[in-house]
């Protein structure tokens, strides 16, 4: 999985001097700057307006943002509502978007930044088959809430008998799901790299009992673990994007993401000690968003049980189902 | 790749035995080693000019993972097309690879491990089996112990001290030597599981007199070379597949409503597909020749403790399978083979500069 060296360095050198963010709030000029390089719209078909990149380049963009601790709708902009515009067939543009699937009642829990969104694309099931709309957020309500992180999770209510939507295929909704999850894991385990680094410096930098922290082996062994989590987890989310995302290697990835960030998060705060804990200390930008991110797009649990689902109809060939020839 | 996957699947399909759980350490059946070799999927990596197949490390990996996931019973010949055939390659004399590597591959010529000792375990450099000069070669004094399959291989490759620790450099002063276990002054005792069985044993060597030419490498590098050799023996699919046939089992009988449904199922199906994305990485780092010590700690780490959680599973939700007395039996053995899990954590911790 190689990108365009110039792309790369196009990422890298947008987000160079970035913090993290101070949650919650979209920080719009730097936004505007990703807009103007083509980064917001990275991986929408050009002949659109976008950039006709791959889930690869989004994935080394996802991570980068995420590394940095920069909270920015990109997937739902792009992998999202760009995506749910082209299947579509609707026209899409610069202006920021979230995407969301509505209930029959019209209203969808928790979408990201739909208080900062020009637009929301909407997806929603009717007698006759799936709908997509490009909504004006001055024609749905918009009650805001936060993820744990402080990341815009509002909840969307639109009125549906007053919305005319374009008919789509059916297997969009599910999609829709897997491509969001996806998304997540990249990003945690772009964050989780950061909070391994993080526990690097501070191990062999804080020093107790006369030496530096990772001279104790307990030390030694909680950031081992980080270590191994975060690349059994990156690995499983790299297949997705290398071999293609399927009900089957997104759940993989969302399982073993969503399982590395209880090690990750609680090792890394145990590394940290008490000043990890604090406002001041950049680690909880980083956890917060980790734990945010699991939330989204389906619980640890549910992935667990699709595999599981997976595995118990698999008819005595669960081999096969891991290792299809 | 699929191609040799399915080959080998029709194989084990048209093959009859048991499937069980950790048989590359308990399967020893020499039959089945002499039909796979028939196959040319023993000694695979060996080249053809050594009577090996020449195939590629990645082939290999992809032979082990369907002969594992099948629990088929490999352990006769594991040793030594795991890590014997690779270090003879690295540092065997050409007469020393044309003696060993064709009945290899053969399916003939079975090896064991002669690393540790009973004062010697996770700290192997401070193994005290003796090598003193003779002539035209060596008399090895001293005691191995775990030594799996040692009662039936024809061979071992001992690590052992040429000379006394001088100095600081613990690592100095070591060497390996192959000795033929049939050797006068060899002596093979069992040692008995908890399990009732024979698998491991100790191996008193008095005066055992290995000629020069049966010098593995050169006199002095043994602790390179065994660094290298433990490489081999821990970066395989071997680290995570060992009680697979138990997942399978547990997986069909809740499928058939005999066992309730657990999440972990779903978990564990998750990190053993990871796992085979980062074992994946190391075969390939391996035919690389790039180096893949913290790559395989951590496949290593996390698999064996997935092997363990295995059995925990089908122990939480009640399987009543045989193969799960067995994954119990051998669990403890899962995180110490080859090197414990906290031996390798420190391994990981090292990779990230955090010890020196
Ligand atoms: C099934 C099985 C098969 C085996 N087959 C072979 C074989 O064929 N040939 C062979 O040579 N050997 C074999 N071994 C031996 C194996 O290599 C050793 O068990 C292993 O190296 C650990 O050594 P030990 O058992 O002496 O434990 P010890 O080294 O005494 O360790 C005991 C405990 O202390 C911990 N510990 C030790 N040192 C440290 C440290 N520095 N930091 C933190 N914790 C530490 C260990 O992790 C472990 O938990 C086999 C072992 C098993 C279980």
């Amino acid at each position: 999985m190689t990108i365009d060296p110039v792309l790369l360095d196009l990422m890298t050198s947008v987000f160079a001097d970035r913090g993290p963010t101070p949650h919650g709030v979209l920080d719009r000029a730097l936004w505007d700057t990703l807009s103007s390089c083509g980064l917001t719209r990275l991986t929408t078909p050009e002949h659109s307006g976008g950039s006709g990149a791959t889930w690869t380049e989004a994935a080394v963009l996802l991570r980068a943002a995420a590394a940095r601790g920069l909270a920015l709708p990109l997937a739902e902009n792009d992998l999202l509502a760009g995506w749910l515009l082209t299947e579509a067939g609707l026209p899409s543009d610069d202006i920021l978007r979230t995407a969301c699937v509505l209930e029959p009642a019209g209203t969808a829990r928790g979408v990201p930044w739909a208080r900062d969104a020009g637009r929301i694309v909407a997806l929603w099931q009717t007698g006759d088959g799936w709908l997509v709309a490009d909504l004006d957020p001055a024609s749905v309500h918009v009650t805001r809430g936060t993820n744990l992180a402080g990341e815009p999770r509002d909840d969307v209510a639109a009125d549906l008998a007053a919305t005319r939507g374009v008919p789509v295929a059916c297997h969009l909704a599910e999609e829709f799901v897997l491509r969001g999850a996806l998304a997540r894991a990249l990003q945690m385990t772009g964050a989780m790299e950061s909070v391994l680094r993080l526990c690097v410096t501070h191990a062999t930098t804080r020093t107790q009992f006369g030496r530096p922290l990772a001279r104790f082996q307990p030390v030694q062994h909680l950031i081992a673990d980080i270590a191994a989590e975060t690349s059994l987890a990156r690995a499983a989310a790299d297949a997705c994007v290398r071999e293609g995302l399927t009900p089957l290697s997104v759940a993989v990835a969302r399982s073993c993401a969503g399982h590395a960030a209880t090690t990750v998060v609680r090792n890394a705060h145990q590394v940290h000690g008490a000043m990890g804990t604090t406002a001041e200390h950049s680690l909880h930008t980083l956890t917060l968003a980790i734990l945010g991110w699991r939330a989204d797009y389906g619980s640890l649990h549910e992935w667990d049980e699709r595999l599981t689902t997976a595995a118990v109809t698999a008819g005595g060939e669960l081999w096969a189902l891991i290792a299809p020839v | 790749m699929k191609d040799l996957r399915a080959k080998v699947r029709a194989f084990l399909r048209s093959r009859r035995f048991v499937p069980a759980v950790d048989a590359w350490h308990g399967g020893w059946d020499e039959d089945f080693t002499r039909d796979l070799a028939r196959h040319h999927w023993v000694g695979m990596t060996i080249p053809r000019q050594y009577g090996g197949a020449g195939r590629t490390f990645l082939e290999r990996w992809a032979v082990t993972e369907e002969l594992l996931a099948a629990g088929a019973p490999v352990a006769a010949h594991w040793i030594a097309d795991r890590q014997v055939a690779p270090s003879l390659l690295a540092f065997g004399t050409d007469e020393q690879r044309h003696a060993f590597l064709p009945p290899i591959a053969r399916g003939e010529c079975f090896f064991a491990i002669g690393m540790s000792e009973p004062d010697s375990g996770s700290d192997l450099a401070s193994v005290r089996t003796r090598a003193d000069r003779a002539d035209g070669g060596w008399l090895l004094t001293g005691t191995k112990v775990w030594t799996t399959g040692a009662h039936r291989a024809h061979g071992f490759i001992v690590l052992a001290r040429t000379s006394p620790q001088a100095g600081a450099d613990r690592h100095a002063g070591l060497s390996q030597f192959i000795v033929d276990l049939r050797t006068p002054g060899v002596t093979i005792r069992p040692i008995v599981s908890m399990g009732g069985e024979h698998h491991f044993n100790e191996v008193v060597l008095a005066d055992v007199f290995v000629p020069d030419t049966r010098v593995l490498g050169r006199i002095g590098d043994g602790w390179r070379q065994v660094t290298s050799e433990l490489g081999y023996e821990r970066s395989g699919p071997e680290r995570f597949l060992s009680t697979l046939p138990l997942l399978a089992e547990t997986a069909a009988a809740t499928g058939r409503g005999e066992l309730p449904r657990h999440p972990d199922l779903g978990r564990h199906i998750a990190r053993l597909a990871a796992l085979r994305h980062l074992s994946h990485g190391v075969a390939s780092s391996l035919q690389a020749g790039r180096p893949a010590d913290t790559e395989a700690a951590l496949v290593k780490v996390l698999g064996t403790t997935l092997e363990g959680d295995i059995a925990e599973l089908a122990d939480h939700v009640g399987a009543a399978s045989p193969l799960l007395r067995t994954a119990l039996l051998r669990r403890p053995g899962f995180t110490l083979r080859g090197g414990s899990g906290e031996i390798l954590r420190g391994v990981i911790a090292r990779g990230l500069g955090l010890r020196a």
